[in-house]
């Protein structure tokens, strides 16, 4: 089922990041698409400005930002936005995404993605807050499920339906972080399928996975390893509903080569229904 | 019955208790948090899960925030890092944010104010030498980031008429940065960098030009003449009034003058040749020649 905005499926792609720059500008991978973060090129004229014109010249190109703050009570930070749809246009990015979340108040950054207590209230807010930043950007907004780690009490939603409303009311767009449900999940004892299950698939634009660490008591989104199985088993049942999206791998902690990076990506080919694609046979080795 | 916090007290709340210091429960008994949020009401605004309480969950936030700002430090600062060890550096870490916490959207200047926090505070052992390295290192991330330039080439130099060297001036390229400090840290960095044994850290003199070459930081030693020449010029002073500054000290040979420029145009430091008169040359006039 094709999104509202047909967006198009990018296929299998993997995060932007710095220590694969060097390997990304010299052997030209055949990746399908990259995901940039946006923060990183925004106030920036050096190397990272230069190799992202780069990769944008070879490959489709998507923005994902963590610093919008999109539930925050202060005002939003024009200068931000500025900046950020001044990089899309660079870059000719398809879409625009950050997180359902605040990373500060009074003007301070904690540099977070902090979770919203899903109220009446809350989703009032933001759904205006969404509007508003659609507007500036000329296009709609993505959002992307955090991994949180507490709940509130004074929350009267669930998650995906805080996140289903805000979608349908502020038409926006959503990053299905399917890591992000299952840590989300385990951390307050919740049933993944049913985040899964109930996600409004005409909305959904792009998926993450990732690793995590899991703790014991609780797990944290880390991005430092491989997809566990049992992502990798809710990616595939959101896809049957889905019909599958662009999908994106991220690795942001002990961060292996991009072949082994892009090797982790070309996996959910197969969760997907699509032919196995050997890292080898990608690379024409 | 939950307590009636609305979206920006709880906000308000949960931030100010991220960013104070001590464990969760003074955070959370703080009398700034607790002006927002009782503690007594603050496990049924925070639930407990399976596994966790309610100051446990919140400290997972508290944690992540000084590991995040901490990393970001340690990426921009890796030879302060170096000299202080892990514990020293993570202690230092604390206290900076709590004193300069972040305002922007980005981390990458969450250590602007480092180098002027360790010389204002005065509480790091042999703080003089630390605050020079630090303002070395915050350099070259300031640097990182600069926009970059066109670079001055050795047919521009060509082009200047004899009778204009005198007064010309010589733009340099965004990512320049010149230092004086009163010990040798760049020589120290260098021995991080490159895991030999340190040099003396004992006080001595020296200046240092850090600037970026195809987007690659570099720093080069200077003389204290040669120091003094580059800041004329990059101040914006004429060519000739600047060597002649730069040599009331002690006269400056013309090999030395050669060999000097010729390294800094190799090393592409200069951007534009400005002249403060139009010139004419091959039939052209041309008042200001910027690259």
């Amino acid at each position: 089922m094709a999104n509202r905005w047909k967006f198009p499926d990018l296929g299998f792609g993997v995060g932007l990041r710095t220590v694969h720059y060097a390997s990304i500008l010299a052997d030209n991978p055949p990746v399908d698409w990259f995901e940039v973060l946006s923060e990183n090129y925004m106030d920036t004229g050096g190397r990272p400005l230069y190799v992202l014109d780069q990769v944008a010249e070879r490959y489709p190109v998507v923005l994902h930002g963590v610093s919008m703050s999109v539930g925050s009570t202060d005002p939003l930070n024009i200068d931000f936005l500025t900046k950020l749809k001044a990089l899309a246009e660079r870059t000719r990015a398809l879409w625009v995404s950050d997180h359902l979340c605040w990373t500060g108040v009074s003007g301070l950054n904690v540099h977070d993605l902090l979770p919203m207590p899903y109220t009446d209230e809350s989703l009032r807010y933001t759904i205006s807050r969404v509007k508003r930043i659609s507007e500036f950007l000329e296009r709609p907004l993505i959002l992307e499920n955090p991994s949180t780690y507490l709940e509130f009490g004074t929350s009267t939603w669930t998650e995906v339906d805080f996140l289903s409303a805000l979608a349908q009311e502020a038409d926006c767009g959503i990053l299905l972080d399917v890591n992000n449900v299952y840590v989300s999940s385990f951390n307050h004892g919740l049933d993944p399928n049913h985040f899964i299950d109930r996600i409004p698939v005409d909305r959904v634009v792009q998926y993450h996975l990732a690793g995590h660490t899991h703790k014991g008591t609780h797990i944290l989104d880390t991005h430092s390893d491989h997809v566990i199985d049992a992502v990798w088993e809710l990616y595939r049942r959101s896809c049957q509903r889905t019909g599958g999206v662009a999908t994106l791998l991220e690795w942001d902690e002990k961060i292996p080569s991009f072949e082994v990076v892009h090797a982790e990506a070309l996996k959910a080919r197969q969760y997907r229904g699509l032919p196995a694609m050997e890292p080898k046979r990608a690379y024409g080795t | 019955m939950a307590p009636k916090a609305k979206l920006k007290r709880t906000q308000h709340w949960m931030q100010t208790v991220i960013l104070h210091p001590g464990t969760n429960e003074q955070a959370v008994a703080s009398r700034k948090a607790q002006a927002l949020v009782s503690k007594r009401l603050f496990p049924r605004l925070v639930l407990r899960s399976k596994t966790l309480d309610s100051y446990q969950r919140i400290g997972i936030y508290r944690d992540m925030y000084l590991a995040r700002l901490r990393e970001a430090l340690a990426s921009d600062y890796p030879a302060l890092l170096h000299y202080l060890r892990d514990e020293a550096f993570t202690e230092l870490v604390a206290a900076y944010v709590h004193a300069h916490p972040s305002r922007s959207y980005t981390l990458n200047r969450l250590g602007d104010h480092l180098p002027e926090y360790i010389r204002s505070t005065r509480r790091l052992a042999r703080w003089e030498f630390l605050y020079d390295l630090a303002r070395l290192e915050l350099a070259m991330s300031q640097l990182f980031d600069a926009s970059e330039s066109p670079v001055l080439k050795p047919r521009d130099i060509a082009d200047v008429p004899p009778e204009a060297w005198e007064t010309v001036r010589l733009k340099p390229i965004e990512a320049f940065r010149l230092l004086a400090f009163r010990y040798p840290v760049n020589a120290y960095l260098k021995s991080v960098r490159d895991r030999t044994p340190h040099p003396s850290t004992r006080r001595e003199n020296n200046w240092v030009v850090v600037f970026r070459k195809h987007y690659t930081l570099r720093r080069l030693d200077l003389t204290r003449p040669a120091y003094d020449l580059l800041s004329a010029l990059v101040s914006g002073v004429a060519l000739g009034k600047a060597i002649a500054l730069a040599g009331r000290r002690r006269a400056i040979g013309e090999v030395q003058l050669f060999s000097w420029f010729r390294d800094w145009v190799a090393n592409g430091l200069f951007q534009a040749i400005e002249y403060d008169q139009p010139i004419h040359q091959s039939g052209r006039a041309r008042r200001t020649r910027r690259k």
